[in-house]
């Protein structure tokens, strides 16, 4: 009933082993790269690389037709449109660029785990919490939050929809939302009484100090992980 | 009461509450389970219509600007961590550089700027209506307006369209979102009616 909550497929491939901060650092800086560059020549080669990145990842070929299909009708149609509207070397400048870093992006997704690149971010966040403009405890906090509470809403939904069905009201999507966000309001009093009991997020000496090797990877809190949250 | 106690015993140390982190967290759970269900049928025939940009407005308008602006910043922050929060099961960090990752960034300030608007304009008058249609008009300001001056420019940079072009793609989806935009409006006043919470 439930949807998946991971795009992650397990595996031992060289990506699968590669660090989620170098992965997430070279995609970055292709991203930017790519946008600075438009021949095709340089572009048609990274599109290349990219794709045979994605297929050393031995993902099972449905599972991948399924993740490309959508975002490639979406490229096709973007293609089409360049060359109606501007020329066909456009159209082949964007389509190689953005299927690069589609396939690329898709292959680092597929090879770390939500968990994984958490961390990472929490690490980037980290500088910014002396600004006191981000408590990356909180940020964790919130995430793992809303892990568990994407089934839960899920749940409610589908409740709300057929007791409005029972009694007639199935098309109006005021009926359902209402009563929808006025149960999570209420439930959020109680779920916040329950976090403060259990002290969490802990102080910040032990969160450090936890945080510090990047190999051995700090518990993650529960929910976090891809597995509880499916469940 | 010793929650309350110790709740306001936190903010002197951390500015957010425990419960405002929980009410983010609520909002970006309702966010994604709008993307995730099948759409409903608005009756708007020719365009594809979720539901999830109606949950960004929602959280703007019910929960205010700042935690709007992170509930939105959360679902961001899990669609790049690889998760498939967003409509049709899409996710990872593709979808940033793609010709609809302005929108999904827009929604950030999108839900900022609802939320400003309801509080400024939505509190004050005295008659219902007024303030249903102030709310209304918040979601169509911040939920389209705000959206598109960021979702229009990036899809323009990320497929080499002209300005003008992107502005004509985004016109298909105008109807369904002027119409979500209403829909929001009058969902949130609803809730703010049968359940206020003090905005922030």
């Amino acid at each position: 009933m439930t949807p998946r909550l991971s795009l992650y497929v397990p595996g031992d491939t060289l990506l699968h082993r590669a660090p989620a901060s170098w992965k997430m650092a070279a995609l970055l800086l292709a991203g930017i790269g790519m946008f600075l560059v438009t021949s095709p020549a340089v572009l048609g080669p990274c599109a290349g690389v990219a794709a045979v990145a994605l297929l050393s990842v031995r993902t099972p070929p449905r599972q991948l037709a399924r993740h490309l299909t959508g975002p490639f009708v979406v490229l096709a149609l973007v293609a089409v449109a360049a060359v109606l509207f501007q020329s066909a070397a456009t159209a082949v400048t964007v389509g190689l660029r953005l299927s690069a870093l589609l396939l690329a992006a898709l292959a680092v997704t597929l090879t770390t785990r939500t968990s994984e690149i958490l961390d990472v971010l929490e690490r980037v966040l980290r500088p910014l919490e002396r600004t006191r403009l981000v408590n990356a405890a909180a940020v964790g906090l919130a995430v793992s939050l809303a892990l568990r509470f994407i089934p839960e809403a899920f749940h409610r939904f589908h409740e709300i929809r057929e007791a409005q069905a029972a009694r007639g009201l199935s098309g109006s999507p005021v009926a359902l939302l209402v009563p929808l966000a006025v149960r999570m309001l209420k439930s959020a009093e109680d779920i916040a009484a329950a976090v403060d009991a259990r002290c969490y997020p802990p102080p910040a000496a032990s969160r450090h100090a936890d945080a510090a090797p990047p190999p051995a990877r700090s518990p993650a809190p529960a929910g976090r992980t891809d597995e509880e949250a499916t469940g | 009461m010793m929650n309350a106690h110790t709740a306001r015993g936190r903010t002197a140390r951390r500015r957010m509450e425990t419960k405002d982190v929980v009410l983010i967290a609520l909002f970006s759970a309702i966010i994604v389970v709008l993307g995730l269900v099948p759409p409903v049928d608005l009756g708007v025939a020719g365009v594809p219509i979720t539901l999830q940009t109606l949950g960004v407005m929602l959280a703007g308008a019910v929960l205010g600007p700042v935690r709007g602006a992170l509930a939105c910043a959360l679902v961001v922050l899990l669609t790049i961590a690889g998760l498939p929060v967003l409509a049709g099961g899409r996710g990872g960090f593709g979808v940033i550089p793609g010709p609809t990752g302005g929108y999904l960034l827009g929604w950030i300030p999108g839900a900022f700027v609802t939320g400003l608007l309801v509080t400024v304009l939505a509190t004050r008058p005295r008659s219902r209506l007024a303030r249903q249609a102030a709310t209304v008009v918040a979601c169509l300001v911040g939920g389209i307006l705000v959206v598109y001056a960021l979702g229009v420019p990036w899809t323009s940079v990320s497929t080499g369209l002209s300005l003008r072009q992107s502005t004509v793609t985004a016109l298909y989806f105008l109807p369904g979102d002027a119409f979500k935009a209403v829909v929001a409006g009058l969902v949130a006043h609803n809730v703010r009616q049968a359940y206020p919470i003090e905005r922030r």
